[in-house]
């Protein structure tokens, strides 16, 4: 039978794609090169009893009217708060930012006063700033260099938007997208661990340094993610991040849509500049009206296409356009909880987000080794202990902790990402969690590491890249993936794409699966 | 008040910009006198005997270069400002004692290049060109003051639009370029661009030259088109001043006479008077004060507000704002009186008299950043030298020379000790440098002078001895220097305004701030 639409990649961008082009009744094939859907998105039972969000774990950006529209939570999704952040510091004190505003003033207060009087006011700023970005997220980025009215008029509406914002949101606005996240926050606090451990978010995707101008906008998903319309919560999935593709992917599935998992794609086929349908790896060909790629751009056109059928500028774009995973994953079964020497025992705060990110310093020592090649000594990381909020994660009494660990860059300067590359990279994140939890080490039962070249192999993100290519400010809006195809369209007719790496990017936010969908339903007619 | 002035304008600061712009104001028959602190006009623009009969540009051994408009307006060939017919943009030499040579000319440049990459001797032409191109449209935006962002006025915007048009006329490829290459890492950009790694560093370090910045922070793009934007700009006789920058001072110093300016040396400014709201003159450290319907400052903008203002004349957003002005110097200078010409392996005398860099590839460039970001100086700075006695002899007794060198990084923070101590060990430090690559350099030294960040602050009154007034940011160039809504060289109080660097294009020795400011100050007082 013929399709309306292809989606190549079962990951939560292609599913959500395929659950609005569903919707809208087209017939609509969603294939998946392995056994699982979601993608980075997925949770895997990956030691006997222990299930993990083996890549991405935490939901923030989700964008709410995907939840109301694909009525996700019916579909099993359910979202589990995810409370505050716990920065243990090399003094043995520590920094505890929760959601409740003024528990977390009066824990700023600890470290001074002045940073808890800024906290409000930076609060409420970046809760404008939010307010300003936001729609930006579901737009069609316009083609500055066309002189196509719609776009201009687009790129005016900002301008106008913008011209209307009270004078010192401007100067927010600007701030954020021209500064370095150190050197924003300098402006508002003094207290070196709360900028070192606020300008984390910064770099994460990115082979950038805290210090590095492009960096400070990223403060803003914090106060942009929404669960269930409330600002700024970050939270988990209950079942892991894949039950957050699982529900999207029943969401599709209700409307109409065929799902098919190890079903790899070994070409996407076309006849004179039209894309007419792929070719799997095991030979069948399947034809439809669109192909919409949800891999990146270096798969779908360097790999399932051949360069000649493609115009040169293109391909130099998607050549020019920079992945360089800079992120690790290590997943930890555990045997007991980690105890932190700065706030020991059992409490909330391992309920909440732990990142080792004591000082600015740390996280400019651990971006040079990577710079010069090599995986961060003592890395900054980002942990969650899932199983405390959702104990269906980890048999009775035990525990799953995941943590993302930057920097571990894919190209190493000398050797390759190797077994002994493997196990020296968990050993230095294990050490360096074991300088704030001492008791880590006898508690591992089993370690997962996954290096940027596992996750390339594994989640076919190329270079191990999460966001599908860096989200730094020259690969970012008209300009994502490539300058003058940023509008989810490529130069093959009725091929387009709605991964992470099309505008606004990554993250599990769902926007570049609902954006393309909204774009090709306008074009293709049944 | 105002009315019983004995002059229009009092200009504070006899460096380049102010000296332009007070002769601007003469010109236009604005009653204007200019104070300068130190006994002789040109602040950066410096020359200094530093041992009997051996004379030195001081600070800047090159100026940026200056801006033709300048040049035609004030006349200054009739005031003795004449330029060399060098060929040479700038050098750079390799440790294994070879020399690359960047001509005004590219295909002589593609020519020599030859030799270290075939591919990049067909690169470069295009490269530069490309890069004249951008550079190109960015000076329209540097002949005028930027619009307000509030009420944008007509003439502004204007030519505002004579740039988008200018855009527009650009090939679209050089459109998307503009867009990506500014908030890019310089290291990329050159990356992108060429292959052989003391061509990337050699250009790479315009993109960095006096910033808290390296090649691999997002946003050096930036600077190196600022750089483009400023040749572009420049007088066609040639980019190098005959005599050194101090010439360009006197010549300056000479029109603005000439046009009527009086101009007071030995007299510091103190405090700017404001009688409600108003801008009415200022005092000097003797305690006479000069009134003055309008008052301009040709010192930093952190200095003009935070030392020269009363805190009550500024509204509490502005000063906290100016405070947040990053101004964090990282340039220091050494100079040298030789008893010979070193011979440095590779380098003609025509390349020693003009600009050579000593900085073999990006990862040199970057490592000397990272030590700047603990507050410590680069144990292996890049320098820039050039011998100016090699093309004026009179700098030197006969065989004698005079050695001019930056080095970078030097950041005006230091951590647990001060630049009192770590003069000499600085001065060592590049002195070693020098010796490496020309044998024998410190047997031929009668004389050194060693300039950190502190001795520009103490002696020239630049804030954090920034050289360019304040750091050239994305966040503080055009409309947003150095504050977004104070772009166009007016301030929070009537009748003050900005003419130094650290107000908009602000890119160096160009006289270009000077001129702008002078068009706004001239129409308000007219």
């Amino acid at each position: 039978m013929k399709y309306d639409a292809i989606i190549i990649g079962g990951g939560h961008n292609g599913l959500t794609c395929a659950a609005y082009l569903a919707r809208a009744g087209r017939k609509v094939l969603v294939l998946e090169r392995r056994h699982v859907l979601g993608g980075a998105a997925v949770t895997e039972e990956v030691f006997p009893g222990f299930k993990f969000s083996v890549c991405s774990y935490v939901v923030s950006l989700l964008r709410p009217e995907i939840i109301r529209e694909l009525d996700l939570p019916r579909h099993g999704m359910e979202l589990l708060p995810l409370d505050g952040t716990m920065t243990p510091m090399s003094n043995g004190d520590y920094l505890w930012r929760v959601n409740d505003h003024d528990k977390t003033r009066r824990e700023i207060a600890r470290h001074s006063r002045l940073d808890a009087e800024a906290y409000d006011e930076y609060g409420k700023a970046m809760v404008e700033m939010g307010r300003f970005a936001k729609p930006i997220m579901g737009m069609l980025p316009p083609d500055p260099t066309s002189l196509d009215p719609r776009g201009l008029l687009e790129l005016l509406g900002m301008g106008r938007r913008f011209r209307d914002m009270r004078f010192h949101d401007k100067v927010n606005q600007v701030q954020l997208l021209t500064m370095s996240a150190v050197d924003f926050l300098d402006q508002w606090f003094e207290t070196d661990v709360l900028k070192a451990t606020m300008s984390a978010s910064g770099i994460i995707g990115t082979f950038l340094g805290v210090r590095s101008p492009g960096t400070a906008y990223v403060l803003l998903h914090h106060y942009m993610g929404e669960i269930d319309g409330a600002f700024r919560s970050w939270g988990l999935s209950r079942g892991g991040t894949g039950a957050v593709s699982n529900a999207i992917a029943a969401a599709a599935r209700e409307f109409g849509a065929d799902i098919r998992t190890e079903a790899a794609v070994a070409q996407i086929l076309s006849k004179n500049g039209r894309a007419t349908g792929v070719a799997l790896v095991n030979g069948d060909e399947i034809h439809a009206k669109v192909v919409v790629s949800s891999v990146d751009p270096n798969l779908t056109f360097l790999k399932f296409m051949n360069e000649r059928d493609l115009p040169p500028d293109f391909v130099e774009g998607v050549k020019r356009y920079k992945y360089r995973g800079s992120s690790g994953k290590v997943n930890l079964a555990l045997d007991g909880l980690p105890n932190f020497t700065c706030l020991p025992g059992v409490g909330p705060h391992l309920r909440g987000a732990i990142s080792i990110s004591p000082s600015i310093d740390y996280m400019e020592r651990a971006y040079d080794d990577a710079k010069y090649g090599k995986f961060s000594s003592r890395p900054y990381m980002d942990m969650v202990i899932p199983s405390l909020t959702d104990p269906s994660l980890a048999p009775p009494g035990k525990h799953v902790m995941s943590c993302f660990v930057q920097y571990a860059p894919y190209h190493l300067r000398d050797g390759v990402w190797d077994d002994r590359q493997r196990e020296a990279f968990g050993d230095a994140v294990i050490n360096a969690i074991a300088e704030y939890a001492p008791n880590i080490k006898d508690n591992i039962l089993h370690r997962q590491v996954l290096t940027p070249l596992d996750i390339e192999r594994e989640f076919g993100l190329t270079e191990g890249n999460i966001f599908q290519g860096e989200l730094t400010l020259e690969q970012l809006f008209f300009l994502r993936p490539v300058p003058g195809y940023a509008q989810y369209a490529t130069p093959i007719d009725r091929l387009y794409m709605c991964g992470s790496a099309t505008h606004p990017g990554g993250g599990i936010m769902g926007a570049p699966g609902r954006n393309a969908a909204t774009r090709i339903l306008k074009e293709v007619s049944r | 008040m105002s009315g019983s002035a004995r002059y229009d304008a009092v200009v504070i600061g006899g460096g380049v910009n102010g000296l332009t712009c007070a002769a601007k104001l003469g010109k236009a028959g604005v009653r204007t006198v200019l104070v300068e602190q130190r006994d002789q006009v040109g602040g950066c623009a410096a020359e200094s005997e530093i041992a009997p009969g051996f004379r030195v540009p001081t600070l800047a051994h090159a100026t940026a270069p200056v801006r033709r408009d300048v040049v035609e307006d004030l006349q200054l060939y009739l005031h003795g400002l004449t330029f060399l017919d060098s060929a040479i943009d700038v050098s750079s030499l390799s440790p294994d004692g070879r020399a690359l040579t960047l001509w005004s000319n590219p295909s002589r440049t593609a020519e020599g290049l030859g030799a270290w990459s075939s591919r990049d001797a067909l690169a470069w032409p295009a490269f530069h060109q490309t890069l004249g191109r951008l550079g190109g449209l960015i000076g329209t935006l540097f002949q005028s003051a930027p619009p307000s962002i509030d009420t944008p006025h007509a003439r502004d915007l204007f030519s505002l639009m004579h740039t988008l048009s200018a855009f527009r006329g650009l090939p679209k490829a050089d459109q998307w370029r503009l867009l990506r290459w500014g908030p890019m890492a310089v290291a990329d950009l050159v990356g992108e661009s060429v292959e052989n790694e003391l061509l990337r560093a050699t250009v790479a370090a315009d993109g960095i030259f006096g910033a808290m910045l390296g090649p691999w922070s997002a946003g050096s793009g930036l600077q190196l088109l600022l750089a483009a934007a400023n040749r572009s700009l420049a007088w066609p006789g040639g980019h190098v001043v005959a005599g050194g920058p101090v010439v360009f001072a006197q010549a300056l110093r000479r029109a603005a006479e000439r046009h009527g300016v009086e101009i007071r040396t030995a007299a510091a400014v103190t405090r700017i008077e404001v009688n409600d709201d108003r801008a009415v003159g200022v005092t000097l450290a003797g305690g006479e004060h000069i009134q003055a319907r309008a008052v301009v400052s040709g010192v930093d903008p952190k200095r003009t507000f935070l030392s020269l203002c009363e805190a009550d004349h500024l509204p509490p957003e502005f000063s906290w704002r100016i405070k947040n002005y990053r101004s964090r110097g990282t340039l220091a200078k050494v100079n040298f009186a030789l008893s010979s010409l070193p011979s440095f392996a590779g380098a003609t005398r025509e390349m020693l008299a003009g600009r050579v860099r000593l900085a073999p590839d990006l990862d040199y460039l970057e490592r000397a950043f990272d030590h700047a970001k603990y507050g410590r100086y680069s144990s292996q700075p890049w320098i820039e030298f050039t011998v100016p006695s090699l093309s004026d002899p009179s700098l030197a007794p006969t065989g004698a020379h005079v050695l001019s060198a930056y080095a970078q990084f030097a950041p005006y923070q230091l951590r647990d000790t001060t630049w009192d101590a770590e003069r000499d060990p600085l001065g060592a430090i590049v002195t070693a440098m020098l010796e490496q690559y020309a044998p024998g350099f410190s047997s031929a030294i009668v004389a050194r002078e060693v300039l950190t960040p502190l001795d520009l602050e103490r002696g020239w009154g630049l804030t954090g001895g920034q050289i360019f007034h304040g750091e050239l940011a994305l966040d503080q160039f055009f409309a947003m220097r150095p504050l977004l809504g104070f772009g166009d060289h007016r301030t929070p109080i009537r009748g003050l305004f900005l003419c130094s660097s650290g107000s908009h294009p602000g890119t160096g020795l160009t006289g270009g701030s000077g001129a702008n400011a002078a068009t706004v100050v001239a129409r308000e007082l007219a």
